[in-house]
């Protein structure tokens, strides 16, 4: 139980980072916690003898890395396409361009 | 105690990591996150968590710190007052665990780390592979097809 409250305070945290920040970077950080927090409770709500819970881990890493490649992705794209990594700046130039197209 | 320190050392540098404006600064706080939970996987005694941890802290070190150079405008000093403020509210949100105790469990339940890996998550393990090699192949075949439209 104890370390569930260290595992949900760090999810509280990513969770108000999601919401909060427009940088495409900090969203990425904010992911990154979230999946700490996930799997801290893969490790720590299993015994050290147990190792069903480590290997959990080892597999929600894997999808973890995965996610984190993909916005690293996003990131690179739209950095080159819009100039800047502000989730709301890029919003605003895309109405943009489609008000020009229209 | 050790493990507390280490859970309020935690949710202080995710406090960092989200609240510093900068984002390679906020980069540094988030491998301080992965490396203290590694440190917390460790002497929890999951070795092999505390590995992978450790090794998937430094790779996105490596990456973020990169793309945080990249993209980013040359940092402005962060004034003292808010990085003290920051880790004042990191302290403030780690109260919660020193309060209820930190404290490892245990079962009667014996699974070594291969077992659990090679047998009882096999089919995972395999999946997975069976992805990345799917997405390796697929980035192979979309660079292959960049190449060809280049040299046309």
């Amino acid at each position: 139980m104890d370390f569930v409250v260290l595992s949900l305070i760090m999810l509280a945290i990513g969770i108000y980072g999601l919401l909060t920040k427009r940088d495409l970077l900090k969203v990425f950080v904010s992911v990154e916690l979230i999946a700490t927090a996930a799997t801290l409770n893969f490790v720590m709500l299993t015994p050290s003898s147990n190792g069903l819970g480590q290997a959990f881990l080892v597999l929600a890493f894997a999808t973890d890395t995965a996610v984190g490649a993909l916005v690293l992705a996003l990131l690179l794209i739209a950095h080159k396409k819009y100039g800047t990594s502000d989730v709301a700046e890029i919003i605003k130039n895309r109405t943009r361009k489609k008000r020009r197209r229209e | 105690m050790i493990l507390e320190f280490l859970a309020v050392g935690i949710v202080i540098s995710a406090c960092l990591a989200i609240f510093l404006d900068e984002a390679v600064y906020s980069v540094v706080a988030l491998t301080g996150t992965f490396m203290l939970t590694a440190l917390l996987y460790a002497l929890s005694g999951a070795l092999f968590a505390a590995v992978f941890q450790f090794a998937m802290g430094v790779g996105t070190l490596a990456i973020l710190f990169l793309s945080g150079e990249m993209l980013s405008k040359k940092p402005p000093k962060i004034p003292k007052e808010r990085i003290l403020s920051l880790i004042a509210v990191g302290v403030l949100l780690s109260l919660p665990i020193l309060f209820l105790s930190i404290s490892s469990q245990k079962s009667a339940i014996e699974i070594s780390f291969e077992d659990a890996l090679w047998h009882l998550r096999a089919g995972d393990v395999i999946l997975q592979g069976l992805v990345v090699l799917i997405v390796s192949v697929g980035i192979t075949i979309f660079l292959y097809e960049r190449k060809e439209k280049g040299e046309k």
